[in-house]
């Protein structure tokens, strides 16, 4: 089996801090290999046959190269950057785009593609779908268990429904939970992953056309932003009696 | 300059081959794209067949700000029927039924080529879906299939004639950005919960019209089991006890519970607790959980990370209770109390 990755790496948004004026202080943010991708990959460790080749491939900057090692250390065996000046500013459309070009020329033997539901910074989960689309193949989202014997079936958590599902060869899966206790990468996976090629890719090896790709290939376009500020009217009641406390708060409510 | 045929350049017919201004004149360069498609989700849990919320908010949001025409597309069997009138209700003028038994299960893959037809054949300038989960799932597979943009979990919405201005929150809630999209249809994703709920117009008639599929690309689903009530949504609760990672003791959790049955409200939590084990998803509150619109919401122990307040912005009034004073929540609350959340959870639930 060959299982195809694909990952981001995010700033730490349980990190970032708006300084008064409202805008985003990301100097200082650490990056990190985003959860739900974390997850995909123990997922794909978890089912993996020693003879089985997991690749990774995220589309970044050259510093994602980090987030790319911790999927080394965590069990892939095959790594690719997508990395090129033309990439910047895509949308959810162009990365499908620049990921789907990715499997077509270099892993168009696939058997599954495997992603986190969403990334910790856009919170879109598009990327999935969309990928599937471009791909023409099935989608399986919200993934929470995979059983593989002579068929693969998937089971995928809907809040309202819990479904299990067989999947084809060549579909797209992702992934909305973790294992709380998955394995932690030790001194000789960090060893082993130092041996292994980050192989970075840019546009014309993945033979994509300037206006395929990053802000020219984007549907969608950013208008404005702002950062939201929040108003409180901030009355302050000590609490270290908890009787007391308690009645003034039921005062407040009822 | 030109039509290129020519080397000088003296010739002012355009590459069209039309005669000058024509283009222009005629605006024969502009999509013909106009009105809205909505995708209306149905919940049918085999007792009960009813119209998802969500979409009702969306049919809402679209007649204040549109003066298209609103198509709506259902999918499922004549099990259906009984949904139309209250789907004419919310301001639907042609609703496309696409008739089949195996599409009572949600089918992404087909319900997208269904979709796809549809839009080639309506040309809307607009397709809204609610940020449900299924609605998650379909719209990015239809923007791709579409060639389209794709705005997810909008929060507000603004059209200046048939152009959409999509608003939505990102970097966990840190930014909130408004983006919009040089194609057609421009399609976005609605956050449920966040446009009020319309009033029907009972007795508004539409046009209905029957579509089948007869491809084959349907997925195989093994098995399929309902899981949660529908009446236990936190997103409509009135009063909120909402937990947080400074509950030591799981004992508060029922606490909790008994103080919200108390009050008429209900219990959520923060991530941390979800990551314990001691509440389902359902019950998070936050960027990666759920918006709520309460009244009050009263936080105990719960720090107030950028991701949590956003999830909270549109409630009426904040009570927090931290031991912590520097917690980042006491920031929005409107009544901050120090102390400790489990001992004060236990002297309410006294009182009460």
């Amino acid at each position: 089996m060959k299982y195809v990755i694909l990952v981001k790496q995010v700033p730490d948004t349980t990190r970032i801090k708006v300084d008064e004026n409202g805008n985003l202080i990301r100097q200082g943010v650490p990056s990190i290999l985003d959860p739900y991708c974390e997850y995909a990959l123990d997922m794909v460790c978890r089912i993996r046959k020693p003879e089985d080749s997991v690749i990774v491939v995220s589309m970044g900057p050259p510093q994602a190269k980090e987030s790319i090692f911790r999927c080394l250390e965590l069990g892939a065996n095959e790594a690719y950057l997508l990395s090129d000046k033309a990439f910047a500013g895509a949308d959810v459309f162009a990365t499908s785009r620049t990921l789907t070009a990715f499997i077509r020329k270099f892993a168009a033997d696939y058997d599954l593609i495997f992603c986190g539901k969403q990334a910790a910074d856009g919170d879109t989960a598009e990327v999935p779908a969309e990928t599937a689309a471009m791909l023409n193949v099935q989608q399986f989202c919200y993934s929470e268990n995979i059983i593989i014997s002579d068929t693969i079936k998937v089971t995928q958590n809907y809040n309202d429904e819990i479904r299990v599902c067989t999947v084809p060869k060549g579909s797209v899966l992702s992934v909305s939970i973790g294992d709380i206790n998955r394995r932690v990468p030790s001194i000789s996976d960090h060893i082993k992953a130092l041996n292994i090629e980050i192989k970075t890719l840019d546009r014309i090896a993945l033979g994509l056309g300037m206006y395929s790709v990053g802000i020219k290939g984007s549907k969608t376009k950013i208008e404005s932003s702002y950062s939201p500020r929040y108003e409180h009217s901030g009355k302050i009641i000590d609490g270290t009696d908890p009787s007391e406390a308690a009645k003034l708060l039921i005062k407040e409510v009822l | 300059m030109g039509c290129e045929s020519c080397s000088g350049g003296s010739c002012d017919r355009d590459k069209t081959g039309l005669p000058p201004g024509m283009l222009s004149e005629y605006n024969l360069n502009q999509s013909p794209a106009e009105g809205s498609l909505v995708w209306i989700e149905v919940i049918n849990d085999g007792n009960t067949i009813m119209m998802n919320d969500s979409s009702k908010e969306i049919l809402g949001k679209l007649q204040e700000i549109s003066d298209g025409r609103i198509f709506g597309v259902i999918f499922g069997d004549t099990e259906l029927k009984v949904l139309y009138g209250e789907i004419f209700s919310y301001g639907v003028d042609t609703l496309y039924h696409i008739k089949d038994k195996k599409m009572i299960q949600f089918q992404p893959e087909v319900y997208c080529e269904m979709l796809v037809d549809l839009c080639n054949r309506v040309m809307p300038a607009v397709v809204l879906m609610g940020a449900t989960p299924r609605g998650r799932e379909l719209a990015p597979r239809l923007a791709a299939s579409l060639g389209t943009g794709l705005t997810a979990d909008c929060t507000e919405l603004k059209m200046d004639g048939r152009f959409l201005q999509m608003t939505r929150p990102a970097f966990g809630g840190n930014i909130i950005a408004t983006i919009s999209c040089d194609h057609f249809p421009q399609m976005a994703t609605v956050r449920p919960g966040t446009f009020p709920m319309p009033e029907p117009m009972i007795g508004r008639e539409g046009t209905v019209i029957y579509r089948q599929y007869y491809g084959s690309n349907y997925k195989n689903i093994i098995s399929s089991e309902r899981i949660i009530s529908v009446d236990y949504d936190i997103t409509r609760a009135k009063i909120l006890i909402s937990l947080g990672n400074g509950i030591k003791e799981k004992e508060s959790v029922a606490v909790a519970e008994s103080i919200a049955k108390k009050l008429g409200g209900m219990v959520s939590c923060s991530r941390a607790l979800v990551e314990r084990g001691w509440f389902p998803q359902s019950r998070q509150v936050g960027q990666s959980g759920n918006n709520v619109f309460p009244d009050i919401y009263m936080a105990f122990g719960i720090s107030g990370s950028i991701q949590h307040k956003a999830g909270i912005g549109p409630a009426k009034r904040v009570i927090a209770v931290n031991i912590d004073p520097e917690a980042p929540i006491h920031e929005i609350a409107d009544i901050s109390v120090i102390g400790n959340a489990d001992s004060i959870l236990k002297e309410m639930n006294k009182l009460l």
